[in-house]
């Protein structure tokens, strides 16, 4: 017993004199003001979203990356996971559009039809990578809520379109 | 029996009646293809469109008002049908009205929606500023 308490008061003291303590408050203050401010990001928003109940998270395949991805049946923009965001946030130095377009998709995995909400995320130049356009259920400009041929960065600071995502808000109603 | 009892039973029985003619999933849906893309997954509007949350029941208090959440834009000229529109408007009141509706609320019926969206309104900010400004002044409520 007395040998192992002497290790380890060696091997304490060694650790001491070899790190700095304020290094680690440094490191522990990092992590835990990082961690904090991540909510604040404009994905937030998407991520709170898309994980509100267990209805609104439907199982997943595929890739996210690929215009064939079966949230984006109704999609008409760059894919923002090819952009440095994901389906369901902004990438960083971009607002996500509080006003959006909404249409549903049938979900490969269980066969359920799901409502997607397709917010726009705004601030930077077009994003130029994996274009994408499915459009299923877009009408024709007359019926603006229901057309995705336009720009939707609406309510956002800036109305520079950059990339879309793909929301799951819930499953779709269907009658019984 | 008392007359705070039979008024309470009146009460409760006409909150019951008030849900009893909404189905919540197909009015949830048909909240979130017609209307959340521009008010919120709460009602909460931004970017320039109305608040629903804590609000919308406001309108409920003049005859005017309540005719105004039928002929407003985005209800009048909706893909929902009759019914439908009644119903989600029916459920909004009821989720996002909160302590801003009136007590003794009559839901909307699908004839007095098929009425009142043929004659859906053009210049809605203003009207609508008119509409809360003869609540504010009439105090009908």
């Amino acid at each position: 017993m007395k040998l192992f308490d002497q290790f380890v008061e060696q091997r304490s003291r060694k650790i001491a004199q070899a790190s700095s303590r304020r290094g680690v408050l440094k490191r522990l203050g990092s992590f835990m003001a990082g961690a904090a401010a991540f909510p604040v990001l404009p994905v937030a928003r998407a991520a709170n979203a898309d994980t509100t109940s267990a209805d609104k998270v439907p199982s997943e395949s595929g890739d996210p990356a690929s215009c064939d991805y079966w949230r984006y049946c109704a999609i008409d923009g760059y894919l923002c996971d090819c952009c440095g965001g994901s389906y369901n946030a902004c990438p960083p130095g971009t607002e996500m559009s509080p006003i959006t377009w909404i249409g549903t998709c049938l979900n490969p995995v269980d066969g359920r039809s799901y409502v997607i909400s397709y917010n726009d995320c705004c601030g930077k130049t077009s994003c130029g990578s994996c274009l994408c356009m499915r459009d299923e259920g877009d009408r024709p400009l007359y019926r603006v809520d229901k057309a995705n041929d336009l720009n939707w960065c609406l309510g956002t600071e800036s109305s520079v379109y950059h990339c879309s995502t793909a929301i799951v808000v819930g499953l779709a109603y269907e009658d019984s | 029996m008392s007359k705070v009892c039979i008024v309470m039973l009146l009460v409760m029985s006409s909150g019951v009646a008030y849900s009893q003619q909404i189905n919540p999933a197909r009015a949830l849906y048909n909240y979130q293809m017609s209307c959340q893309g521009c008010h919120g997954p709460e009602g909460q509007g931004g970017g320039g469109v109305p608040r629903m949350q804590g609000f919308v029941g406001l309108f409920l208090n003049t005859a005017q008002g309540r005719d105004f959440l039928v002929q407003v834009p985005g209800s009048a000229n909706s893909a929902l049908g009759n019914s439908e529109l009644a119903e989600v408007l029916n459920w909004m009141i009821e989720q996002f009205g909160g302590s801003s509706n009136p007590p003794g609320l009559q839901p909307y019926t699908a004839r007095e929606v098929g009425i009142l969206r043929k004659s859906p309104l053009n210049e809605v900010n203003a009207y609508r500023a008119s509409v809360l400004a003869n609540i504010t002044k009439g105090a009908a409520y």
